[in-house]
């Protein structure tokens, strides 16, 4: 059983950026959801569901972006997933025969035909293609503490100058939740775990009781704090910021020290959309003839060699199940050595991606279940806990004020703000300023002007997902996401100028409007705060 | 502002602004006048009612439009001026930035009495978080915590990297074999090859393709009619043998090539 030395709070941050091209009938980028979906939303859903079907006692805390919850719940990608789903099982049927000569690869093939037909089963079938029904129930059922993002994964301390940008961030972000799951959100994970002092105000607004900052945002807090990571601490606003445990986080994290990098687990970069003859997969890979990854992967990490063996999933499997193990030990010892230093039991915070789980580290889902499992049978020293239900324990925290910070690399804002992507922040802050303007000149708006006006919001929160600052920094995919500020700041600003201008063209609105159709509750006076509203 | 170091300046001067602030120049006043970006220290200050406590000035050159400038002083509040300087030493502000505060970088030196920490203890569970060991000594943890916390790498790689460069150097060379049995019958008919269905086209055709191992396949392919009456079989042997250098063979042993074969492949269609 659980015991309670001490807590540990797994958070796993659910995010992709607006991606729904239907001006094509392919498209390269909407294979991200697709992928996430396979890879990773449904093997954890179905996971715990078994785990909450065997009366395993155990809490999970997600967070859902607006963008990723829009998608989910679109027909239109749920339609192309399906028609993407359907190809990969032809695929893998047509894998199953071509490895019958080859055992080792064989049995692989029929494993992923397993999981593709599993996952259609699933999708299609038991959730009527929208992934939300599972994840509202494992909500209902007390086993998971969904918390909201915001709108589209904004980084804001570099908004910080335009507070009403950060606040219109968080406001769409806790609304998108709210029409998600049917309650308003307790927790907000701030994109990249970017905090700025002041911003939680904003959330006390909205009667959000917590967020996530990373380590060096709670331990460099002043006045010091007491138990560094290992409680969460109040800022002045009343809203508790919780710290990242860097410890728990590497051993998941890290590409080379971390579990994910064992020999045993599947080479990621290793996929038979790369590796197989052209003509045989090309009916499978972008439809211009790029080759792309289509999942089948067929070998393991096996070392630092180009030579990759076959993936054996009963190895990998048991490799998950040991790798949990070490986990919950170190936890154990972690929280036995904390509980030395602190006058009441720790908490420790380990927050991770959710895409990392199955789509990165296939085995990543595995391991939690085993995490899970294990934790509640295996040790008597924590217990698995959600921050809000550790608040409603110890409502008693220290008030300090913690420091600007991110979980990007270096800790602070230059992975959004650096020479590739510096660019952006002249436009987006001149559309935040046209955008305030003209919420406060038409505090009224009706028909026409309304729907322009709602649509400007929406072109200026899609400009400032931080995946295109993100993806200009990486180096992959970068004329996409310059293709996306570019599009965005045109249509804003072409809208603006048409407004001015009295001059609005309604079938342009309406093809806009339905291309970037997400968030279909926004109210243009989110920018606009007049009334409370 | 990029980190507790480097704080980031964009601007875009109106010619009409920078004409009127020209105006109030004199000609001799013209003569090496340079742009300069000049950074106040404002922390804790209502700049400019009072004055900063220090500022120091940046010659920009050419067609600059931003700038990262190090500030280097983590926890203190800055305002930048965009502006024009004299050789005499006169400035004048062709444009103010908002106001940004750099993020404290170590431990708070304010204490609060209710939730006291002894030192020791503070810097006991910073050592546990950043994952360097339980029970280290404070001082040597302080020097390798402060730099490193911050800087480890364990951020999102997102989704948006699938591909990695290909690692091996040199020239290569990759050969494998596949096999396609394909073949027709009556559209009705039932078809195992290898003792497998295979399914049916609406035309009767059949194609399947395998990876062609090195050796001897016997692939015998079975057509039964829809009313088990007829039947028909055709048998196909197929032999592959690869020959060529294994990689290893070379000396750079990390010239991991994939296996050099030179496949002899025999292809036949049975039907």
């Amino acid at each position: 059983m659980a015991g309670d030395q001490g807590f540990v709070a797994l958070v796993l941050h659910s995010h992709l950026p607006f991606i729904r091209h239907p001006e094509h009938e392919d498209f390269l980028e909407e294979r991200w959801l697709f992928e996430a979906l396979t890879e990773t939303y449904l093997p954890l859903v179905e996971r715990f569901q078994r785990l909450a079907n065997d009366k395993v006692p155990f809490r999970i805390t997600m967070s859902f972006t607006p963008t990723l919850l829009a998608m989910l719940s679109d027909w239109l990608l749920q339609a192309r997933y399906v028609r993407h789903l359907e190809k990969l099982i032809e695929l893998s049927e047509k894998e199953i025969w071509r490895t019958r000569w080859q055992p080792p690869f064989h049995r692989l093939a029929l494993l992923y035909h397993h999981r593709f037909t599993t996952a259609r089963q699933l999708f299609v079938d038991a959730y009527r293609r929208n992934l939300l029904t599972p994840f509202r129930e494992l909500a209902d059922g007390g086993v998971l503490e969904p918390i909201a993002s915001c709108a589209t994964h904004g980084f804001l301390p570099l908004m910080d100058y335009q507070r009403a940008a950060v606040r219109a961030q968080m406001r769409v972000g806790a609304q998108a939740f709210e029409q998600a799951f049917g309650r308003r959100p307790v927790g907000m994970w701030l994109p990249e775990c970017g905090y700025h002092p002041e911003h939680d105000a904003f959330l006390k607004e909205l009667g959000v009781r917590y967020f996530l900052t990373d380590a060096h945002g709670v331990l460099f807090a002043s006045p010091r704090p007491k138990y560094g990571v290992y409680a969460p601490v109040y800022c002045r606003s009343g809203v508790a910021a919780f710290g990242r445990d860097l410890e728990s986080s590497k051993s998941v994290w890290s590409a080379v020290e971390g579990y994910p990098g064992d020999f045993d687990y599947r080479e990621f970069y290793r996929d038979a959309g790369f590796e197989l003859d052209y003509d045989y997969v090309r009916p499978y890979v972008n439809p211009d003839g790029t080759r792309v990854n289509t999942g089948i992967k067929y070998h393991r990490i096996t070392g630092k060699t180009d030579d990759k063996q076959p993936y054996d999933p009963d190895r990998a499997l048991e490799k998950a199940s040991q790798h949990a193990g070490n986990f919950m030990f170190n936890r154990e010892r972690q929280v036995e050595f904390i509980r030395t230093v602190m006058d009441r039991p720790p908490l420790v915070v380990s927050p991770y991606d959710t895409e990392l789980f199955g789509h990165w580290w296939f085995e990543g889902p595995d391991w939690l279940e085993f995490l899970i499992r294990k934790a509640h049978f295996d040790q008597r020293t924590f217990t698995l806990i959600s921050p809000s239900d550790y608040l409603a324990r110890y409502p008693k925290n220290q008030v300090t004020q913690p420091c600007m910070s991110s979980w990007g690399y270096q800790g602070y804002n230059e992975v959004w703000l650096n020479g590739s992507n510096d660019w952006t922040y002249r436009h987006l802050h001149k559309m935040v300023d046209r955008m305030v303007d003209t919420a406060r000149a038409h505090p009224h708006a009706t028909g026409l002007r309304q729907r322009a006006l709602n649509q400007m919001a929406r072109e200026l929160l899609l400009a400032q997902s931080s995946d295109w600052a993100f993806i200009l920094k990486t180096g992959t995919h970068t004329g996409y996401a310059y293709r996306r500020v570019r599009d965005h700041l045109a249509r804003f600003s072409h809208l603006y100028d048409s407004l001015q201008r009295d001059a609005l063209d309604e079938a342009w609105l309406a093809e806009v409007e339905a291309a970037d159709n997400c968030f279909p509750f926004l109210d243009y006076r989110v920018y606009a705060p007049t009334n409370g509203g | 502002m990029k980190d507790p170091w480097w704080i980031y300046a964009y601007w875009e001067v109106q010619p009409q602004v920078e004409r009127q602030v020209r105006s109030q120049l004199s000609p001799e006043e013209t003569i090496g006048l340079r742009s300069v970006l000049r950074v106040y220290d404002v922390t804790d200050r209502r700049f400019p009612d009072q004055p900063a406590h220090a500022w120091f000035d940046i010659a920009l050159s050419g067609l600059a439009a931003n700038w990262y400038i190090h500030a280097d002083a983590p926890n203190r509040s800055f305002l930048v001026d965009i502006g024009l300087l004299t050789r005499s030493g006169r400035f004048l502000t062709l444009a103010r930035s908002n106001r940004v505060t750099t993020p404290r970088f170590g431990p708070s030196e304010v204490l609060d009495e209710e939730w006291m920490v002894a030192d020791d203890d503070y810097w006991k569970l910073f050592g546990i978080t950043a994952g360097v060991g339980m029970g280290s000594s404070p001082t040597a943890l302080r020097a390798l915590l402060e730099r490193g916390l911050a800087s480890q790498a364990l951020f999102s790689p997102g989704l948006f990297s699938p591909v990695k460069a290909p690692q091996g150097r040199g020239f290569w060379l990759r050969v494998d074999a596949e096999l396609i049995v394909h073949g027709a019958t009556d559209p009705k008919a039932s078809v195992k090859i290898q003792e497998q269905p295979v399914a049916l086209r609406p035309d009767g055709t059949f194609s399947v393709r395998m990876h062609l191992p090195d050796g001897t396949q016997t692939i015998p392919v079975e057509a039964v009619s829809a009313d088990r009456q007829d039947a028909r079989a055709i048998t196909t042997t197929v032999t592959r043998q690869t020959d060529g250098q294994p990689a290893a063979a070379r000396e750079r042993s990390e010239s991991r090539a994939g296996s050099r074969d030179r496949a002899k492949a025999a292809r036949k269609s049975p039907l």
